[in-house]
């Protein structure tokens, strides 16, 4: 799934990145296809084909939302679209007797049926990915149950009867009441949702969703509110669905409870997947190809559904991201940066050297920062229990500002999970954590990164296979606020947000050199070498605008050479941009001459805290290294 | 009240046999959660080619609305058959549907599971058609063993016998899990599947031993309660498998002891509930438990208790 969703991502950045000129070709080619397409129909069945295929595009790019963007097996998906419908069906016809106007149903429609989702998806969202779509599942059977049943005692669905003959939809005067009309505005309804999902998936929003994606515990890790950002995506379907559910029912003229039922959803699914989950090109192909086409094979029409389940099968295990995949021309030109621009071969030590000497030129050397006796973050009496095991027991230390504190200590001496308690992913069973003087003890990750703090993982938490300039921009993410509707509507604000976030994240990338910028800007962070990976790691949190760094040996794996490279990277952090670093090293020529200060640790408990001959000369931590002598 | 008091012990009886099923199509869900962490969304279909395989097993061996085999061997015939023909579709569905997918992410598994239960209901749908099909158990039981009383509660032949079924094949399990080598591998398999891939213990093999067990006890399930409602359709299966989902997940999923509760709670929750409520209710009850354990108590009952999961 990671695999397709970065081609897609390759491919729409591509579109997005085309000369205006290209665009608005495109733009032409399209409206006009879709101002002719209703009257080339060769007879008023075909015309219906083409407004269903309309509705269905919709659908399947609303799906796409939840399935694709934030991978959320949302089985209530057709549920919320009969939740629109019926709302239509019973607040515009003569069920109740209520008739309000088109353009009142519509939205409350749609704000309805996010609603029921928001309601659904918040107490099932922090569950696991198959317990939501259970949950939602049920929902859908409950659902079902409902409209068949709720026509005794007092009638409301209609039972198996449904419920038809609606108000006529009447916009400002507009009466849509003919084919054609239809066509129209379903097909203009489909091309704006096609519209939002290519803004929201471009913004920091769809960003956040592919980071909890790839790995949704350093998505947090990194700032992105998972819960939230899950929410909002199961909220958008929902929202969708609802609206499409309102049009669908409007051109039936009526709503029956098969209508909403499992295979509705399973032809969704089938779009979904065969465009490629999160292709947004690639969906609405796939969604063109599943309405049009069984309709050459009708003759095989008890084969249907069987088909869709192969369909399934075989695109999971052999294709999983779709048809669309890896269609090349619609990715974006690749820079080729061993070639220069005759075209003739270049080795690769003269573009590291090259741009290494470019690099040394800008970057200011010159020690502006020490470190200041104010308490920046402070620890008292941490503890943390793992059914019995005390991993961290009974820690406090402080650390200044602008000061580099290392920690040190055998493998399992509660290191990492001191980081863990300090990034909010463990809350600590006792004690209290400061960060400036605030509590942030029990904050969720997401808070903490808010706060300023900001941590790298030893055993590499990137979002492998977005670009590197992406990994990087997660990073922005909670320094930026755009919601849904400013991202929709491309508002000066987020417009600005999006400027802002590409000047820093390049300033940052930057001062890593040719390492992480250049060619590399635009490579899938899984193409990195080890070593470079582990630079993105601290770029990433540099990103956030941390003031402290927390990194967990940012030197692991590193060959001699980049152990002094990254070494003289630290300090600069430190020297040249301020930030204050809480490390954790085990090579101790690392350790001595970048810290300020050093605490080790053995069992969860501070055995020796001080300057580094201090603690190295310590009995108790050469002990806790090497065991007792023998007496 | 009173009424409500009479009709208990009754609503028990139904309740635990409705249970035991729920149970034994639990147990499949759970042992495949257990080991490979996935929702095996075709396990509802698997139960349904059970009931079909009982029908089909039945109808052969009836000429003249007469069973020509003595009843005891046919009910053994049908459940013995329907455990192999499920047990063989499962692990078909895991060789081609699961093994491709066992390193790609959970999604991926998901709607590939989703896939093999569109396909199998409408592979029985394309060839068996869509008619309810009846079982004329008429004939396989005589008249005056069919039902007795005790008190005012009345005992159905099929009842009890499909109680008792039930329990053997959960007792049977029990021991193949607790004493036998497989067993023991099932264990370590679902503790920690490379582990125990390192300690020499072929993980493909246990898989398909897995899917092997749970189909056939989901196949059982099928024709049993084929047996006590006498008709299938190519659309149990999805009914049959929420509830047997639900009961998993009532139990604690992972566990097998957690799903033989579960499931018996379930049955008995939902045919306590049928006195309070009309009967097309039933279903939306077993749900709202099901939403309502997931939000409250997500690992379940027997969850954290019982460690031991397969």
């Amino acid at each position: 799934m990671n695999y397709e969703s970065n081609t897609a991502a390759a491919g729409e950045v591509g579109a997005v990145s085309w000369r205006s000129s290209n665009r608005l070709i495109l733009y032409g080619v399209v409206a006009i296809l879709l101002i002719i397409a209703p009257h080339v129909m060769p007879d008023s069945y075909w015309l219906r084909i083409y407004t269903m295929t309309g509705l269905w595009v919709m659908l399947a790019l609303g799906l796409n939302v939840v399935a694709g963007f934030a991978g959320l097996l949302d089985l209530a998906y057709v549920a919320f679209f009969g939740v629109g419908g019926y709302i239509f069906a019973l607040l515009s016809s003569a069920q109740f007797d209520i008739h309000l106007p088109f353009l009142l149903v519509l939205p409350l429609a749609a704000i309805c049926t996010m609603g029921i989702g928001i309601a659904l998806g918040s107490t099932s969202i922090r569950l696991k990915g198959d317990y939501l779509a259970i949950v939602t599942l049920a929902f859908a059977q409950i659902f079902k149950l409902l409209l068949l049943n709720l026509d005794s005692p007092i009638d409301i669905t209609g039972g198996v009867n449904g419920i038809f003959g609606f108000d006529p939809i009447n916009i400002f005067g507009l009466h849509i009441a003919s084919a054609h009309a239809y066509a129209y505005l379903i097909w203009l309804a489909a091309v704006l949702v096609a519209a939002g999902s290519f803004r929201i998936k471009a913004s920091r929003i769809g960003r956040g969703w592919e980071a909890i994606r790839e790995d949704e515990l350093a998505a947090e890790a990194m700032g992105v509110n998972t819960t939230w950002m899950k929410l909002m995506a199961f909220a958008g379907g929902a929202f969708v669905a609802g609206a499409a559910g309102c049009l669908f029912a409007s051109f039936q003229d009526s709503v029956f409870p098969n209508n909403f039922d499992f295979q509705q959803l399973v032809i969704v699914y089938c779009m979904v997947i065969l465009g490629g989950l999160g292709n947004i090109t690639g969906v609405i192909v796939g969604a063109v190809i599943l309405s049009i086409l069984p309709e050459f094979l009708r003759e095989y029409g008890a084969y249907r559904m069987m088909s869709y389940g192969l369909i399934l099968i075989v695109l999971m295990a052999l294709r999983p991201q779709g048809i669309m995949g890896d269609i090349s021309f619609l990715s974006r030109k690749q820079k080729r940066p061993d070639k220069d621009e005759t075209g003739r071969l270049r080795a690769s030590t003269d573009l590291y050297y090259e741009s290494r000497d470019h690099a040394a030129e800008t970057r200011q050397t010159e020690t502006q920062f020490f470190k200041t006796n104010r308490i920046m973050l402070e620890l008292k009496n941490i503890t943390q229990d793992f059914g019995g095991i005390k991993a961290v027991n009974n820690l406090s230390f402080v650390l200044h500002e602008k000061e580099v504190l290392s920690i040190i200590g055998p493998n399992g001496a509660g290191k990492t999970t001191l980081f863990n308690l300090i990034s909010g992913i463990y809350p600590p069973t006792q004690g209290a954590i400061y960060f400036e003087g605030a509590p942030i003890t029990g904050f969720k990750p997401h808070r903490v990164v808010r706060s300023g703090i900001a941590r790298t993982f030893q055993n590499l938490r990137l979002f492998n296979n977005m670009s590197v300039f992406d990994n990087a921009r997660v990073g922005r993410f909670c320094r930026t606020n755009a919601g849904p509707v400013s991202v929709l509507l491309n508002l000066p604000r987020h417009r600005r947000e999006e400027q802002e976030t590409d000047r820093k994240t390049r300033e940052i990338l930057e001062l890593f050199g040719a390492r992480l910028t250049g060619y590399r800007f635009d490579q899938q962070a899984m193409f990195l070498s080890y070593a470079n990976r582990r630079r993105l790691e601290i770029a990433r949190a540099l990103a956030t605008d941390a003031r402290l760094l927390l990194l967990d040996e940012p030197s692991a794996g590193m060959n001699p050479q980049e152990t002094i490279e990254i070494t003289a990277f630290i300090k600069t952090l430190r020297d040249v941009f301020g930030y204050t670093i809480l490390v954790i090293e085990h090579k101790l020529n690392v350790v001595r001459s970048i810290s300020d200060r050093v605490i080790a640790l053995d069992y969860g408990i501070k055995i020796a805290e001080g300057s580094y001959d201090e603690v190295a000369g310590n009995v108790q931590v050469i002990e806790a290294y090497l065991g007792r002598k023998r007496q | 009240m009173n009424i409500y008091l009479e009709q208990l012990p009754q609503q028990l009886i139904n309740g635990l046999t409705l249970g035991g099923v729920y149970a034994l199509i639990a147990i499949g869900y759970t042992m495949v959660y257990g080991i490979l962490g996935m929702l095996n969304f075709a396990h509802g279909e698997i139960y349904m080619i059970g009931g079909f395989t009982g029908w089909w097993v039945l109808h052969l061996l009836t000429r003249n609305n007469q069973v020509i085999m003595n009843s005891a061997l046919v009910i053994s015939l049908m459940i013995v058959l329907a455990m192999a023909v499920s047990g063989l579709v499962g692990i078909l569905t895991e060789r081609f549907a699961y093994r491709p997918l066992r390193n790609a992410p959970r999604i991926n598994l998901l709607l590939s599971a989703l896939g093999v239960s569109i396909f199998l209901q409408n592979l029985v749908l394309t060839y068996q058609g869509a008619k309810v099909r009846v079982f004329h158990i008429a004939s396989l039981i005589p008249q005056d063993l069919r039902v007795f009383h005790v008190g005012s509660t009345v005992f159905s032949f099929m009842r009890v016998m499909v109680i008792s079924v039930t329990f053997l094949l959960m007792a049977l399990l029990t021991v193949v899990i607790k004493k036998t080598k497989v067993g023991k591998a099932m264990r370590a398999t679902a503790q920690d599947i490379e582990a125990a891939t390192f300690m020499g213990i072929d993980v493909d093999r246990i898989v398909v031993v897995v899917f092997l067990i749970g189909s056939a006890l989901g196949g059982a399930a099928g024709t049993m309660v084929g047996l006590l409602f006498t008709q299938v359709d190519y659309y149990v299966g999805f009914q049959a498998g929420l509830k047997g989902f639900t009961a998993a997940v009532l139990g604690g999923i992972g566990s097998i002891y957690g799903a033989m509760l579960g499931g018996i709670l379930l049955g008995l929750a939902e045919s306590l509930a049928v006195t309070f409520l009309p009967s097309a209710y039933k279903d939306v009850v077993a749900f709202t438990i099901l939403i309502i354990i997931l939000i409250i108590r997500p690992q379940g009952l027997m969850g954290e208790k019982i460690p031991e999961k397969v």
